[in-house]
C-alpha cells in the first residue's frame, strides 16, 4: 500500500511524459484531432450561449406579462383610469383564470419608454413630442399561462375601449417552438460532431498504439503492469481534449469583445448573469474536451490493447 | 478439469528434477492446442533445477516457442500445469503476471531493442516501465552493462552496434531485474558463428552467477560442443532429455 502510494508520482510522471512525447511524435494526427475538437467545442459553446440567451429572454417575457390590451385614448384621462376601463378590469379580476390585472397609464408607459432608452444609452427624444403617443394598457397575469383564451375574449369583447390585444403568450409559444426546434437541431448537430471527434480521437490513439507496438511488446515482456502500458495513451487522449478546450476558450475570449457589443442590448435587459454564464462555458468546454479525449482514448486502448 | 486432475495425486510417469535442489521450472502433463486445432505441445513433462543450463532443440514448429510462451504466461496450457518456482502460472492473477515476468529474463533472436534509445536507455527502460525508483535504475543498469561488457557503448544507439553487441544489450536488459531464470529463444539465430560463440559464452557466465538458463536453438555446433543437458522436442513431444549433443531421433 505504502509502496503503491510512493510509486504513484513516478507512475504519473512516466505516463504524462510518454503521453506528451506521444502527442508530438504523431503531431499531424494529434493536431487534426485537436482542430476538430476545437471546432466542436466552439460550436458547443456557441450553442450553449444562444440557448442561454433565448431561454433567459423567454422566461423574462413569460414572467413579465401574459396578455396585454392597449386601450384607446380617452381625451382628458391622461393619467387616470376611465370608468369603462375600471369596469373591464373588475370583470377580468372576477375571471377565475386571471391572477391579477395591472393598469399602465399613458404616463407610466412613457416613463417606461424613457427608462428603456436611458438603459440603452440612447438620447431621450420624447422631449420633442407635443403629446404622449403611447397608449394606456391593461397587463393581465394568468393563473395558468396556457389558459389565456377567456381573458383574451373578455378584452376583445370590449372593443369600444380596447384598441388591440397583444397575446404575449401566443408569441411566447411561437418562440418556444422555435427554440425547441433549434435545441433539437443543435443537439443533433452537436451529437454528430461529437461522434466525429470521438472517431478521430479513437483513430489518433490507435495510430499511437500501432506506432508503439514494439515498445508495448517489450513492456509486456519485461513485466510492465497494465497501468504503465495503458495510461500514457489515455493521457494522450486527454491532452488532445485539453489542447482543444484551451484553444476553443482562447478563440471564444477573442470573439467575446465584438460579440458582446453585438449582444449587449439584447442580453442586458434580460435577467442573465454574464459572470456565471462565463464560468459555465469554461466548465462545459473544458469538461467536454477532456472528457471526449479521455473517452476516445479509453475506447481505443480497450479495443486495440485488449482488456 | 484436466487441470484439477493433474494437480491432485502424484504422476508416476513424471521424472524427478534432473538437477538442483528444487525445480525453477516444472511442466506436468502440459498440452497446448491452439484454437485452429493445431496441437503445439502434447503431454510434456519437464523440470529444470535451479542453476541449470538447458538447451531446447528441435525443428521449426516442434513447439519450442510455445513452450517458452507458456513459461512467461503469454499463453495458457490447454491441459496440465506450468509451475515457476512452484507457482502455477495459470493461477496467477492479471496483476500478478507482470510480477511473474520480472522474475524471468527473456532474450529473442531479433533482439527487440528500441531503435531511438541508447544502449543504457534500452536497459533502463525495463526498470522505468515497472515503476523502479530513479535512484535505483542507474546502478542496476551499470551492473547489467558490466556483466555483458557494454559500459563503453552505453551512449550508442542500437543502429551503431554490431549484431552481437545488440544481443548483449538485450541480455543486459533481461538481466536488469536480476531474474533467477533467463529464457533465450534462438539468441544466436541472426548472428555469425564467431559472434554466436561470444553470446553463448556470455550466457554460460551468467549461468555461473547462479541464473538458470533455458535456451532454444537450432545451432547444432554449439549444442554438441558444450555437452550440456539437451531437451529435444518433436511434434510437440519431448523425444529426448539427456546430456549430450544435437541430433534428431529418426
Amino acid at each position: 500500500m505504502l509502496a503503491a502510494l510512493l510509486g504513484f508520482p513516478r507512475f504519473l510522471a512516466f505516463s504524462l511524459g510518454r503521453a506528451w512525447r506521444g502527442f508530438w511524435r504523431n503531431a499531424l494526427m494529434s493536431l487534426a484531432a485537436t482542430a476538430t475538437m476545437v471546432l466542436m467545442l466552439v460550436l458547443l459553446a456557441g450553442f450553449w450561449l444562444v440557448q442561454a440567451g433565448l431561454g433567459a429572454g423567454l422566461s423574462y417575457v413569460e414572467e413579465k406579462v401574459e396578455v396585454v390590451a392597449d386601450l384607446r385614448d380617452a381625451p382628458g384621462a391622461e393619467d387616470a383610469i376611465t370608468v369603462p376601463a375600471a369596469e373591464l378590469m373588475a370583470r377580468l379580476v372576477a375571471d377565475p383564470s386571471v391572477r391579477s390585472v395591472y393598469f399602465v397609464s399613458k404616463e407610466e408607459a412613457l416613463a417606461r419608454f424613457r427608462a428603456r432608452l436611458a438603459e440603452r444609452g440612447q438620447a431621450d427624444i420624447t422631449g420633442f413630442l407635443d403629446r404622449n403617443p403611447l397608449p394606456a394598457s391593461l397587463e393581465v397575469k394568468l393563473v395558468d399561462p396556457r389558459r389565456y383564451e377567456s381573458a383574451v375574449e373578455t378584452l376583445r369583447g370590449a372593443d369600444e375601449i380596447v384598441e388591440q390585444v397583444v397575446e404575449v403568450k401566443r408569441l411566447v409559444e411561437m418562440l418556444t417552438s422555435v427554440t425547441g426546434v433549434l435545441r433539437t437541431g443543435g443537439a443533433v448537430l452537436l451529437l454528430l460532431v461529437g461522434f466525429t471527434v470521438l472517431f478521430i480521437v479513437v483513430n489518433t490513439i490507435r495510430l499511437a498504439v500501432v506506432a508503439r507496438a514494439n515498445e508495448i511488446e517489450i513492456m509486456r515482456l519485461v513485466g510492465a503492469s497494465d497501468a504503465f502500458i495503458r495510461w500514457p495513451f489515455i493521457f494522450e487522449g486527454a491532452f488532445v481534449g485539453l489542447a482543444g478546450a484551451l484553444i476553443a476558450l482562447a478563440l471564444l475570449a477573442l470573439a467575446a469583445g465584438p460579440l458582446s457589443d453585438l449582444m449587449y442590448d439584447f442580453f442586458r435587459v434580460l435577467p442573465l448573469e454574464l459572470g456565471s454564464l462565463q464560468r459555465d462555458v469554461v466548465v462545459l468546454v473544458l469538461g467536454t474536451g477532456v472528457g471526449l479525449g479521455t473517452l476516445g482514448a479509453w475506447i481505443s486502448v480497450r479495443s486495440y490493447l485488449g482488456r | 478439469m484436466t487441470n484439477l486432475l493433474a494437480r491432485r495425486g502424484p504422476r508416476p510417469e513424471l521424472a524427478p528434477p534432473a538437477a538442483g535442489p528444487r525445480p525453477v521450472i516444472e511442466l506436468a502433463g502440459v498440452s497446448k492446442v491452439y484454437p485452429n486445432g493445431k496441437a503445439a505441445l502434447r503431454d510434456v513433462d519437464l523440470a529444470l533445477g535451479e542453476g541449470e543450463f538447458v538447451f531446447l532443440v528441435g525443428p521449426s514448429g516442434a513447439g519450442k516457442s510455445t513452450l517458452l510462451r507458456l513459461l512467461i504466461r503469454d499463453e495458457l496450457p490447454t491441459s496440465g500445469q506450468v509451475l515457476i518456482d512452484g507457482q502455477d502460472v495459470a493461477r496467477v492473477s492479471g496483476r500478478g503476471v507482470p510480477r511473474l515476468r520480472r522474475r524471468i529474463g527473456v532474450v529473442f533472436q531479433d533482439f527487440k531493442l528500441l531503435p531511438n534509445r541508447t544502449v543504457r536507455e534500452n536497459v533502463a527502460f525495463a526498470l522505468e516501465v515497472t515503476g523502479t525508483p530513479r535512484r535505483l535504475i542507474g546502478p542496476a543498469v551499470e551492473r547489467a552493462l558490466s556483466v555483458v561488457g557494454l559500459n563503453a557503448q552505453a551512449r550508442q544507439l542500437p543502429s551503431t552496434l554490431s549484431g552481437g553487441e545488440q544481443q548483449r544489450t538485450a541480455i543486459a536488459r533481461a538481466l536488469v531485474h536480476e531474474p533467477r531464470l533467463i529464457m533465450a529463444d534462438e539468441p544466436t539465430g541472426n548472428l555469425d558463428p564467431l559472434i554466436s560463440w561470444e553470446i553463448i559464452q556470455l550466457l554460460l557466465r551468467i549461468n555461473e552467477l547462479g541464473v538458470t538458463v533455458l535456451m532454444a536453438t537450432h545451432n547444432a555446433d554449439v549444442v554438441t560442443a558444450l555437452r550440456r543437458r539437451v531437451v529435444a522436442l518433436e511434434e510437440g513431444r519431448i523425444v529426448r532429455d539427456e546430456v549430450g549433443g544435437y541430433h534428431r531421433e529418426d
